[in-house]
């Protein structure tokens, strides 16, 4: 009778820490050269819906040398039982402490989850400061989004990888195990994976600071320790390992499906948008390549769903001749597919139709501004037409419910553009009744997030607006959007504030993730565990304010924290692209096939890739 | 179309799955097995299948219960032979039956589960002394636990009536208790609700906690050993 065996009875959806999942990796420890856990900083039911970690899990552990075991965060009323019992991390398929690995990879989703690595470090006992840690503890290393402006994480990680992490995984552990084997000191392991490419090793480089506090620069401690770090890209997307044998959990997880990767990139230019950067270029995959590895997830998993992931799935050249070719094939298996974020156009709403044959739930469209104005600023190509026609094609088509999502806070923002919120709102809703949608039926649900200015974008010189006018902007828009059937969310503003802080903040944040942690911040993605006070007297412990760091403009030549981090996609396009922004001037998509120079292609050597429709 | 009842045990890491969640497991491993489950028909189709009696998370099971319809006929043999191979871990198919139209549902026909309850002693414990504390338990005349309905109301609830049989070993240092207990839709106990009614009148001294597991379930009748074949 082990000690989980205990436990487990009385927390909260045991299944989550109790691993044995269809497809899971049980390989041999004692026999294994390299250990890896990978952690996610939430709940199991987020972090087993997310791609990358089975990605992986799979290439890990297709190497002869090397296993790859999961750990989560655990919910809070298990970590109680946890500490209760002095029962420290462990990871799911072996039920080792996770300090036991030699690598404890994190992945950086979003800002919020930051408070949850400290919490996972500090549950496994492994020292939360990079440089208080030994030989004894593994190595600490984090990619994802956020490791684009990793300063802010720069004192808890080893290891940044910056970039698509399939080929250079590979490479980072072979530096790993070429350096246990020479028995090579933990200081020395670091550089030399600081000479591969896309690599940061954060405790190699030193910051400065002006008087003012603001920043200066960021330079090499070492000679040969490259001065800035380009992100990795996957060349052929279409070949690159992908995982047709995913973990299938247990219990319900937020994405409960399978999950194929269409395509990688997006090109439509959001000036707000990071993720439109930082996949940058496009790269499709071959619509056989997306059958073949439907046909093996459907034998393999025994879902009944399918999800075609991406940026912008409706951009997926061959999209209509796949689904078509999935149904066709799967159908009678009882497969459905299903596409995530929908752009605003008439094809949305007829691939939405495709797929949606059986289901009506509701249909999400993103103007994310309320005025062409402002969309134009923000190079959203979409116009109020596009809007009302897509909206009252889903309608005709007997959807009921519609959401749309807008953001408030944009540069060059006034109060036209919230009434333009409203008033589309309200459109949509009328489109609704014209077309004979019961009343009662009838939903267009409203949800505004805040702007928040990200590393890497058109909009990361941009100020995040006050919280004081965010809040005051939320109460208006629920005075004026107020019907029936009209229903409004928001994002917490003191929430969007922090997020900002460390989106586009600099390594004196360490601080004050410390601090919150030791405040007792933890699960700040989820609203219910986010408490703003604290985070305040984070700041005011580390003698910060959050304000300076979200709510600041810069100049086009002062020096960013993040600067040392390259996306492929030049500064000077960015300027470039901020100027337009700013004089309302849209940038097409270079998909149509005029290359808008942002860079990226050149400086990684590598091409968009489309797969055209013509199968 | 034909039904097909499996016999399975739920151990390891599957006790902890819940009883919505044990529905999707077997309808994934059926996919996986290439195995024609039957569907409802409307508008929100779900697999033909039913379970025994649902067994609170974190009891293992040793020998459940449950029925799926296929939509073809195949063999029950080789039913068993590719489910059994597409489990997930502690999920185990025991057995497969084919049982014809006209059986009873399994949920009608359950009316009883015994179960077995074990733990670490934190010091040595007498045997006739456990003994003496269950006779004097099941002599009560009536044995009342707090039950919560599903709007969250309180409600006494008198479970003596549903307790068939209640014993107790001592081996070294590890007790075990094992009970029969009514199940179904003509009463239900759970085994939790026996344990901690027990325990306020008589206190085990445990190192960490009880580790439940349900051994068998049976149907009414004059043979109490007849499983629900
Ligand atoms: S370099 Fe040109 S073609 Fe390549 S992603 Fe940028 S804009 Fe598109």
């Amino acid at each position: 009778m082990n000690l989980l065996q205990q436990i487990l009875p009385l927390v909260k959806k045991p299944a989550r820490y109790a691993g044995g999942e269809w497809n899971v990796v049980h390989k041999d420890w004692e026999n294994t050269e390299i250990k890896v856990a990978f952690a996610f900083p939430d709940v199991y039911e987020v972090g087993m819906s997310h791609l990358g970690l089975q990605i992986l899990y799979n290439i890990v552990n297709s190497r002869p040398d090397a296993l790859m075991e999961r750990a989560f965060a655990p919910w809070p009323d298990m970590a109680d039982k946890m500490r209760e019992n002095s029962l420290p991390l462990f990871a799911l398929e072996s039920q080792r402490p996770v300090r036991d690995f030699d690598i404890v990879a994190f992945t950086l989703q979003y800002e919020m989850s930051f408070s949850n690595i400290l919490y996972m470090l500090d549950l496994a006992g492994i020292p939360l400061l990079s440089g208080q840690r030994d030989a004894e503890v593994p190595l600490i290393i984090a990619g994802g989004p956020c490791a684009f402006n990793p300063e802010p994480m720069a004192d808890f990680i080893d290891i940044f990888v910056i970039g698509e992490g399939e080929e250079v995984v590979n490479e980072l552990l072979d530096v790993v195990s070429a350096g246990r084997r020479k028995m090579l000191a933990r200081k020395e392991i670091l550089l030399n994976a600081a000479m591969v490419p896309g690599i940061y090793v954060p405790s190699l480089y030193q910051v400065f600071y002006r008087e003012d506090g603001t920043f200066l620069k960021i330079r090499p401690l070492r000679e040969n320790v490259p001065e800035k770090v380009t992100k990795r890209v996957v060349k052929d997307f279409d070949r690159a390992p992908f995982p047709i044998k995913p973990v299938v959990p247990n219990t319900e997880a937020v994405h409960d499906r399978m999950m194929i990767e269409v395509l990688r990139g997006c090109t439509r230019g959001c000036r707000f948008c990071q993720a439109g950067i930082i996949y940058r270029p496009v790269r499709e995959k071959k619509p056989e390549t997306v059958l073949r590895q439907t046909a093996e997830l459907v034998n393999n998993t025994g879902y009944d769903e399918i999800s075609l992931t991406s940026l912008s799935t409706s951009d997926y050249s061959p999209v209509l001749e796949v689904i078509r070719a999935i149904a066709d094939k799967h159908a009678q298996q009882g497969i459905n597919v299903s596409l995530p974020s929908l752009r605003a156009d008439h094809f949305s709403v007829g691939l939405a139709k495709e797929v949606q044959r059986v289901r009506r739930s509701s249909l999400t469209f993103a103007p994310e501004a309320g005025t062409q104005r402002l969309r134009d600023v923000i190079n959203k190509g979409v116009t109020e037409n596009d809007l009302m026609e897509a909206a009252g094609a889903a309608f005709k088509e007997g959807w009921q419910a519609v959401k749309l999502y807008f953001m408030i806070g944009l540069p060059t923002e006034n109060d036209e553009d919230l009434d333009g919120i409203a008033q589309l709102a309200k459109d949509v809703l009328a489109l609704g009744r014209k077309n004979g949608v019961p009343r009662g039926r009838l939903k267009v649900t409203v949800s505004v997030s805040s702007f928040v200015p990200k590393a890497h974008t058109v909009f990361q010189w941009e100020p995040q607006a006050p919280v004081e006018y965010l809040k005051r902007k939320q109460d208006e828009l629920s005075k004026k959007i107020r019907d029936r059937g009209l229903t409004l969310n928001y994002h917490n503003a003191d929430l969007s504030l922090i997020e900002a802080a460390f989106a586009r903040g600099d390594r004196r944040l360490g601080a004050v993730l410390i601090n919150a942690y030791q405040l007792g911040c933890r699960f700040d993605a989820w609203s219910e565990y986010f408490k703003n006070k604290l985070w305040l007297e984070a700041f005011r412990q580390a003698g910060l304010e959050p304000g300076w760091y979200a709510c600041r403009s810069y100049k086009y030549d002062d020096p960013l924290p993040w600067d040392h981090i390259d996306p492929g996609v030049s500064k000077q396009y960015l300027v470039l692209e901020h100027k337009r922004a700013m004089a309302g001037i849209l940038t097409g998509d270079c998909r149509t096939g005029s290359c808008t120079g942002c860079g990226v292609c050149p400086a990684l050597e590598i091409e968009p890739f489309y797969a055209g429709s013509e199968q | 179309m034909p039904r097909y009842r499996v016999m399975y045990a739920k151990e390891g890491p599957a006790r902890y799955i819940s009883h919505l969640d044990l529905i999707r497991a077997f309808e994934r491993a059926a996919r996986r097995a290439g195995l024609p489950l039957a569907f409802t028909q409307g508008f929100n189709p779900h697999p033909k299948l039913s379970f025994a009696a649902p067994l609170a998370v974190g009891t293992a099971g040793e020998a459940e219960f449950a029925d799926l319809e296929l939509s073809g006929n195949i063999s029950a043999g080789v039913v068993a032979k590719s489910l059994s191979g597409v489990m997930p871990e502690g999920l185990r198919v025991i057995e497969i039956r084919l049982v014809p139209d006209s059986a009873p549902a399994l949920m009608a026909t359950v009316d009883l589960a015994g179960y077995t309850a074990r733990a670490v002693l934190a010091m040595s414990l007498d045997k006739e002394m456990v003994e003496k504390a269950i006779a004097e338990f099941l002599a009560r005349p009536e044995i009342l636990v707090e039950r919560r309905s599903k709007s969250g109301e309180k409600r006494i609830f008198d479970i003596k009536p549903g307790i068939i049989t209640m014993s107790a070993q001592i081996n070294d240092d590890i007790i075990v208790l094992d009970a029969e207990l009514k199940t179904g839709s003509s009463g239900n106990i759970r085994f939790e609700e026996l344990l901690g009614a027990f325990s306020e009148n008589f206190c085990i001294p445990l190192r960490g906690n009880f580790v439940l597991c349900r051994r068998a379930l049976y149907t009414a009748g004059r043979n109490r050993q007849d499983m629900l074949w």
